[in-house]
């Protein structure tokens, strides 16, 4: 038996929201969740929107800290795949680059190895020098996603964000996505049934902040399917 | 994260805030200097020239008081906004909240030194002279700086857990507008019993220190000054392992 990167032990996160100056609503968000996650293997999490699962994903990223619970952690990085991590609009995007993978843990000197194969990834080689805020939306979400593929963490951690650019990048982005879901540990949210069926290993089902289910990804995503189309209510506990 | 590669992205952060600021306007770094020049000019116009009241001393020995003054007002404020205003990167980072402080003091640091130039080449024109005490000066500033990290830090620290804090943080720093005398010589108008109470504001003491060496060619106190320093870097440590310690709830705080 191999050892799990990543512990989760009966996890438990509750928001509190001011409603004036002493009085707190509580909403609890994830209830005793318990899972392991392994070296090598794509987790894929699926759910209803409000289900939990970027907050999961926020804890798996030591965002968060739970309010009850543990999640022991075996990897010295996990990191949230973010298509725009600090990046400041007024700087180039080769400035936005060092920066951005710094902040995803690299020291200025492997950040600035990175500039060059995530500008040739990205094709934006000719704007390199020009400032952000000159880019279209389409080119800020192209070199968010090269930068973010260039960062090697212990564990991955995507939320959501596959499919972006035209059909050219997509192309090379869906593909180097699943380059590097097969020699990474991954953990993905995503809507997109095909996409998780296509992608993971294994995948778990949270409804209202608990497991319902975990299992191979076609038979969680058949369930959570079939049961998505009979309770289409959306409400908080 | 390690601790060379924060202290690397801290010196890469303040680098690139300064780039991005200087971008955004036509004159580029041209307002580093003009910014203070105008702000001394218009001191120079109303207290050098229309009230005649002391003429070119009083407005030597307001400006020392004043410039050390704005750093510190001027840091603060932009500390105590600080975790709160970066809510989108702290949302998808688990990154020292202390990162957020550090940046706004150093940055801001970075164009004082500018202005602190800019104050010695008036005093000279205005004929206040200098001597080798000048060399004392990096001791002050480099104490003031530890009492603004310090005050930073704690404001940084507050502001995201309790938000009106905000608003006690400009009203204390108005109250230390007037208690630092910037305006008056404490030794004058503080009843002598007073004195050690006026002086045992940290930044009353630094500005005092500041007029010992640029207007009155004197030493500063170094023993004052010691304390300052290491009271400030004392509670600089303590705030940095709270945030350490506390710093993950911050992202639930100012988040939604």
């Amino acid at each position: 038996m191999i050892d799990p990167v990543i512990r989760v032990r009966d996890v438990g996160l509750t928001y509190r929201t001011r409603q004036s100056f002493f009085r707190h609503s509580y909403h609890n968000v994830l209830r005793g969740v318990t899972f392991d996650i392994y070296p090598g293997e794509t987790l894929g999490i699926v759910g209803r929107n409000g289900s939990g699962k970027s907050t999961l994903l926020k804890l798996l990223a030591g965002i968060f800290r739970p309010d009850s619970g543990v999640i022991r952690s075996c990897s010295s990085s996990a990191t949230l795949l973010g298509l725009s991590v600090g990046f400041d609009l007024e700087l180039s995007g080769r400035e936005n680059i060092v920066f951005s993978s710094m902040l995803q843990g690299c020291s200025l000197a492997e950040a600035e190895t990175r500039v060059l194969p995530v500008l040739a990834f990205s094709g934006l080689g000719n704007y390199a020098d020009d400032p952000m805020k000159t880019y279209s939306t389409g080119m800020r979400l192209r070199l968010g996603f090269s930068i973010a593929i260039h960062v090697r963490p212990d564990l991955l951690l995507i939320d959501e964000l596959l499919g972006v650019g035209d059909i050219e990048f997509r192309g090379r982005a869906e593909e180097a996505l699943e380059n590097l879901m097969s020699n990474q540990t991954v953990v993905l949210v995503s809507h997109s049934g095909a996409q998780l069926k296509k992608l993971c290993d294994r995948a778990i089902w949270l409804d209202h902040g608990t497991i319902r289910m975990t299992d191979r990804p076609d038979v969680v995503l058949d369930a959570y399917e079939s049961s998505a189309t009979k309770e289409p209510k959306l409400y908080r506990s | 994260m390690t601790y060379r590669n924060f202290i690397q992205l801290v010196a890469v952060k303040v680098w690139l805030n300064t780039k991005a600021e200087v971008r955004k306007t036509y004159l580029n770094y041209l307002w580093w200097i003009l910014e203070p020049a105008l702000f001394v000019g218009v001191f120079y116009l109303v207290f050098g020239m229309l009230f005649d009241k002391g003429g070119v001393d009083f407005f030597a020995f307001l400006i020392c008081g004043k410039i050390p003054f704005l750093w510190y007002s001027r840091s603060i404020m932009n500390s105590s906004g600080s975790i709160v205003a970066n809510r989108g990167l702290i949302e998808q980072i688990a990154i020292p909240k202390i990162f957020f402080p550090i940046v706004v003091v150093f940055q801001d640091g970075l164009k004082q030194l500018v202005v602190f130039t800019l104050l010695i080449l008036v005093l000279l024109s205005i004929n206040v002279g200098l001597d080798s005490t000048l060399l004392y000066l990096p001791l002050v500033i480099v104490s003031q700086l530890a009492f603004i990290l310090a005050s930073g830090f704690i404001v940084a620290t507050i502001v995201p857990i309790v938000p009106d804090f905000r608003y006690i943080v400009a009203t204390g720093l108005h109250l230390l507008l007037f208690g630092s005398g910037i305006f008056f010589d404490y030794k004058q108008y503080i009843p002598h019993d007073y004195q050690t109470l006026f002086l045992a504001n940290p930044l009353a003491y630094l500005i005092e220190c500041y007029r010992d060496i640029l207007l009155y060619h004197r030493a500063p106190d170094f023993a004052g000054l010691g304390l300052i320093f290491s009271i400030s870097l004392l509670l600089v440590l303590l705030v940095s392992l709270l945030l350490d310690r506390f710093g993950t709830s911050y992202a639930r705080l100012v988040g939604e």
